[in-house]
Order: structure tokens, then sequence, then C-alpha cells
């Protein structure tokens, strides 16, 4: 804690040396730390350190190595593992590309559907706050529940959903047991098993809004789209960020749900990132899983950050 | 927030363990064998046969008769998590004093990892058919003990049968087909295939493949790279498949395993695509018809080599970090005894390898002339590569919801080459 000399000549000009002296007491206090009081942080920091930090390191560290998981031998093979995700294995490239297209349609599915909800739902009438319970129930099951619910509706011989179809005479088909439509059926479930909590994000938002904007707007003659546009979205706005954000990461990470849903390992087309480095782990290929983790973190920050810039929703005037 | 989520996920995943710490490889001496002593203290059985356990419970009961201060707990996991994670617990030796294993791509990993001690002089190798405990072998040591003998083949309802007028052991695939259309035109579903479930679906594969493939070793080879999922054989047997696709029940490729069973059970479907090992679920559901296995013979002109397929699995073995390696050697010879495999086999209708088993049940009974017969020993262990196995595997469910057998095996081939 040294003192520029400057600064330490200024504080002795002043004529009233007492006035100086507390003036110093003053200024200096803030920042005079009893030493001893760095060590409080320490187990926080050792917890991180320890949990956090060197998981991480030694995450980057198997990354570049060809270990199995278990064996004493293993070679340093530097970005081989990166190389040969992009380039020679074709699953993980699958798995890429399936959880880009979730994340897409249960993001845009799921800010919609729970934006309507929350709209339809604000007014604290019995009814409503009924109805809020209701859709709010699917997030406090866990998700291993959830995937065992959904995989009995989606069976096809016993199901609920051919068994329903079937009383109008339509074959509702494989649902899962289609590639081309499996990943849009586990979407559906995500976007059932979070839409509730997201509703509860947006409800927050709307019931701050002042109800004297809506009565203004009506005298001036406002319809309930002009209400909406000038508004309730304005207010709505900075919630939107956070449930687009949050649906990002949740369905970037709905392992359980699809392991769950579609059993382990699961088939290419329900293969998602979290899936694959999973698979590879139990393929005994803990290097290569290891740069796995490690592109799949790095997809998520880039992702989040991507959205972060482009939906900067902020309410006007702020 | 979305960092840290990633990095916890990822990170931790990848670090529960760390390298040995040396890049040499392991020396060559082979295992040793158990340590002997008294036959005390806590022994933990590692497994995943969660249904099993009331059987083993007695098991040990008995056990802990024989050899006083002697304990065994049982440690089990489900199978999927077993196959995941248990290397990772048994390593230092706490947990899976004694343990099994699933044959092919864990044996073959346990077995480098060091874990297993050679039980070639053991009192309990000698119990058991000699030419059913080439799974636990490695080299010259014989590392597991291969505890159960399962018969990966459609089961079937002998009374839909008799009521159909099938035949029941049909001589070539033409008969095969000959006898799924007689079930079809009595009104039953003549296959009940759990398409949906990876594990289970992929089971009727060790049949499909045992006659129509050039050598025995004909998975490993397809790892290798000496042989491709688009040679005409493959192909010839995934034309096969296709045959089949009119006889499996609608939507088969999106069935889990637990609604095929029942379609079963239910006198629905005249065979279950899956195996012996799911008798007991099977009774379970409320199945009272007898039960017998039905191989779907490939061959042209019945000129098979093969008569059915089998596997030698759940392969017991004693771990070399254990501290009490000679209570879980104990332990391991106790359950070898033909008695108590007995025991086991008929409680749990599971077939084991241990010889002069009396079999009482009556599943087991009907279907122990399987026993005798020519019998391939299941080929998609043979992989060892899981990604692999699962591609291979997966172009015969492509082909029943109905992919061309071209298109399909050469996106099987694909990945098997990545992994060349």
């Amino acid at each position: 804690m040294s003192i520029h000399p400057g600064t330490a000549a200024k504080r002795k000009a002043p004529e009233n040396q007492a006035a100086a002296s507390a003036a110093k007491v003053r200024r200096r206090s803030p920042t005079r730390v009893n030493p001893a009081l760095y060590l409080f942080p320490l187990p926080a920091v050792a917890v991180v350190a320890f949990f956090l930090v060197m998981p991480t390191l030694q995450a980057f560290q198997y990354a570049i190595t060809d270990w199995n998981g278990f064996s004493a031998a293993f070679n340093y093979v530097g970005l081989d593992n990166f190389v040969r995700a992009f380039t020679k294995d074709s699953l993980f490239t699958n798995a890429l590309t399936n959880n880009l297209k979730f994340v897409l349609l249960v993001v845009i599915a799921q800010t919609i559907f729970s934006l309507i909800l929350a709209l339809l739902l604000t007014k604290n009438s019995r009814g409503s706050i009924l109805l809020r319970a209701l859709f709010f129930f699917p997030t406090i099951l866990s998700s291993v529940s959830v995937a065992f619910i959904w995989k009995f509706i989606y069976d096809p011989n016993f199901g609920l959903a051919n068994s329903v179809l079937r009383t109008v005479g339509v074959d509702g088909g494989a649902y899962l047991g289609n590639d081309a439509q499996a990943l849009y059926w586990v979407a559906i479930t995500q976007v059932w098993f979070h839409s509730g909590q997201m509703m509860v994000v947006y409800i927050a938002g709307l019931q701050a809004i002042p109800r004297e904007l809506y009565e203004a707007a009506e005298m001036d003659g406002a319809n309930k789209w002009q209400q909406f546009k000038s508004i309730t979205w304005p207010f709505v706005a900075p919630a939107t960020s956070i449930v687009v954000a949050y649906t990002t990461v949740q369905s970037f990470k709905a392992f359980d749900l699809i392991l769950g849903i579609a059993g382990n390992p699961p088939k290419a087309a329900l293969d998602i990132l979290s899936t694959r480095i999973y698979s590879t782990f139990a393929n005994s290929e803990f290097g290569y899983a290891a740069a796995q983790s490690i592109i799949f973190m790095a997809m998520i920050a880039l992702v989040t950050w991507l959205q972060r810039r482009l939906l900067r929703l902020t309410p006007k005037g702020d | 927030m979305a960092i840290l989520g990633a990095l916890g996920f990822g990170a931790t995943a990848a670090a529960c363990a760390g390298p040995g710490g040396s890049t040499s490889p392991a020396g060559a001496s082979g295992p040793a064998a158990p340590s002997t002593g008294a036959v005390t203290g806590k022994v933990s059985f590692a497994h995943w046969r969660g249904e099993d356990k009331a059987v083993f419970d007695e098991l040990i009961k008995r056990f802990a008769a024989k050899h006083d201060g002697v304990e065994v707990a049982q440690d089990i996991s489900t199978s999927n998590d077993y196959n995941a994670q248990a290397l990772q617990k048994l390593r230092g030796g706490s947990i899976g004093d004694a343990f099994a294993t699933f044959r092919g791509a864990q044996f073959k990993n346990f077995s480098e990892a060091g874990i297993y001690t050679d039980l070639k002089d053991s009192k309990a190798v000698g119990n058991y058919q000699k030419g059913l405990l080439s799974a636990g072998q490695s080299g010259n040591n014989q590392l597991g003990l291969p505890y159960q003998v399962v018969f990966p083949m459609p089961m079937a309802n002998v009374d839909l049968f008799d009521k159909a007028g099938a035949e029941i052991a049909p001589k070539n695939w033409d008969a095969f087909l000959a006898m799924c259309e007689k079930l079809a035109s009595a009104g039953v579903i003549p296959i009940s295939w759990p398409g949906g479930d990876v594990g289970n679906g992929g089971q009727l594969f060790n049949c499909m493949i045992a006659n129509n493939a050039p050598v025995d070793d004909m998975c490993a080879q397809i790892e290798q790279g000496k042989l491709k999922c688009t040679d005409d054989w493959f192909i010839r047997m995934l034309n096969q498949y296709k045959d089949l696709k009119p006889f499996v029940q609608p939507n088969a490729t999106g069935t889990a395993v637990e609604p095929a069973q029942n379609l079963f059970s239910q006198g629905k479907a005249a065979m279950l695509a899956t195996g012996s090992y799911h008798i007991a679920a099977v009774r379970g559901l409320g199945a009272k018809f007898p039960i017998d296995l039905v191989f779907p013979n490939t061959t042209s002109d019945g000129k098979g080599k093969y008569e059915g397929a089998y596997n030698a699995t759940f392969i017991l073995g004693v771990n070399s970090a254990s501290k009490n390696q000679a209570a879980a050697a104990a332990w391991i010879d106790f359950l070898s005894e033909p008695e108590n495999a007995g025991y086991y086999a008929n409680q749990t209708a599971q077939h084991v390898s241990v010889d002069m088993v009396e079999y009482t049940n009556p599943d087991l009974k009907r279907l122990s002339p399987w026993l005798q017969k020519k019998t391939a020993l299941a080929a998609r262990f043979q992989f060892n590569n899981l990604d692999v196995r699962n591609a291979v595997e997966a172009s015969a469910t492509a082909v029943i919801s109905g992919t061309s057998p071209e298109q399909a095996a050469a996106a099987a081939q694909k990945i098997v080459d990545e992994r060349l």
C-alpha cells in the first residue's frame, strides 16, 4: 500500500494540521484493511479452485491426450481430438446439428408459448391462478419422471397419443421411432416441461406494467395489438432476454430428458452433444470426450454471447 | 451462468479421475491369483442385476453360515450405469471385491485395466463346462467366470404356434417366413420386436448374422475393417431384415422393451425377439403359456453352421485391488458350486455355465436341450467400440423403418471407417 509521493506532499500541505490529520484519517480509513481479513475468502476460493478451476484445467489437459480413462499409458496428441470432432466424426457433427436444431426449435416455441400463457393468465382471478399452477406443475417434476411419462404417451402400441388418435381412425405412427420426426416430439416434451417456469418470468414482467398506461392507450383508441406493441412488449422485452438465454442453456443440456425418453445410448436421430459426450466417456475415450466437453462449453458460451449481442432487449427509455 | 453450467458439466465429467501418471505401458507379466487366507471380513459384490438381489441375499446367508465372520454386501447399479462407471468405482478396491462384467467391451476394458486376478488355478474353475469359459479368458489367464448362459433368440408362445399350425423349428429362411405368414393369418403379430430399445432390439442381430457371415469373428473383423457392412453377405442379411418387416408389430422402430414384452405376454404376439433372459420378466407380466425358442435360420438350404445363438455373460471376477481377496475368491467359489449355481439358475430362470446343475424351473427344463445344440456365441459382443456396434445394429433398424439395405449399410460403414 505505497503512497504516491505527490499525493503525500499534498496531504502535508494544509495549514491546519489537526484538520489535515482528520482528513487523512477520513481518506485512508476505507482502504486500511486488516491483512487478516484477506484470509476469510480463502475457504470459498479453495472450494471454487478445487471443484471448478482444477477440474476445468484437468479437462483441458485430458483433451490433448489419448487417455482411455483407466490405463496408466497415454500420449499427448495436441489438438488431434478437436480436429477429429469436426472432420472425422460424423456422430459428433450429427449430435451438434441435432443440438442446434433442438435449441432453435425449443427457444422459439417455448418463448412464444410461455408469453402467450402469461398474457392469458396475468389477471389474478381464481381461475387463472389455478391454471397458472397447472401449467407450472410440470416444472416441479423430475426430468426422469417427465421422460418416462412422455415415453409412455409416445409408445405406438399402448401409448396415449395413438390410443386417442385410433378412436378417430388415425394412426399416429412410430413417434420416437421415426427418425425424421423424433427430435420434434422430444422438443414438444421439453416445451411442455419448462414453459410454466418461463411463464412465471413473463407474468412478473407483465405485472410490473402500470395499468394507467393501458387506460390512457384505450382512451386514445389503441387496439389490443397496438397496446401490445407499444406498451406490453417494451416492458417484457428484458424478460425475453432472460427467457431466451435460460431456455438456450437448458436445451443444450437436455441430457437427462433425452436419455430418459430415448434410452441409452439414444439413436443417432436423438443424439445431442451432452449424450454424445456421455457415450464417448462410456466408450473409454476420455481424452476425446474431454475435448468434446470443451467444444460443448465453448458452444454454449458463444451462443449465449451472440444472443446477448443480438437480443439487447431493454425497456424503452433505458 | 451458461459458461459455469457448461464448465460444471464438461470439466467435472472429464476430471472425475486422472491419468495414471505414467506414459509407459504396464508390465507384461500376467495378473496374479487372488491372495489366500482366512475367509472373514466384509466382501463387496458389485453387479447390475437388481432383479436377482433376493436370490443373492439367500445365497449370501448360506455362504455366511459356512464361514464365521464373513459378510457379503451387494453393490448394485443399473446396467447402463454399471457399463459406464463400474471400472472407475472398482479401481480403488473398496467397492467390488468380487464383481461381474458384461462380455465384450467391458470385459476387455477391465482386463486391460488389470482389475482381474487370475482364477485359472481356483477351485471354482473346475466346476464350469469347459466350452463356456472362453468368454472369460485373456491369453493364458482365466480372468473371469462367465456365470450365465442366455439364448438371445426369439422366445415363442408355443400355444399360439400350435393353434396356427406353425412350425416352431423352421429349417431355412423360406420356412421361417412361411411360419410367420401362418401366424399372421391366425390373427396374431408374428414377432414383437423392441426396435426402439437399442440394447434389446439388437439381440436379434446375433441370430441374423450367425449363418450369414463368412467367419465366426465377423463383428471383430468389421470393426477392424477386414469385413465391411457393404459386403454382399451383410446386404443379404439386411434384405432378410426387410423380409421381416411385414411380420413385426406396426411402428416397431418406436417400441420400447416393456410394451414389446406386454404384446408377447398378453398373447397378442407369437414371438418376442429378445432372448431367454426375459423369461422371468414375461412370467412376471402374467404369461402362463409354454415358452420355447425359435432360431431364424437365415440359410436357403437349411445347411447352416449354427442352430441357434447363445451368450455366456455375467462374468464373475475377483478384484486385484481388493483388500479381502481371500473372502472374495471364496464367494466366487461358493457361487460356482453346482448346488448354489442351481439355486441361482432356478430362482432367476437363467441357465448357468456351471456343470452338473439340476434345472427344476419348468422353463429352464424345457429350454435345456438348447444347451446341447450347436449354437453360435453371440456375435454383437465382439464389438469393442460401442459406437461401431450401435451403428452396425442401427442399419437393421433403419431397414425395418424403410431405408434401403444398401443405404443403411453404407451409413453404418461410414461410422466404422471413421473409427478405423
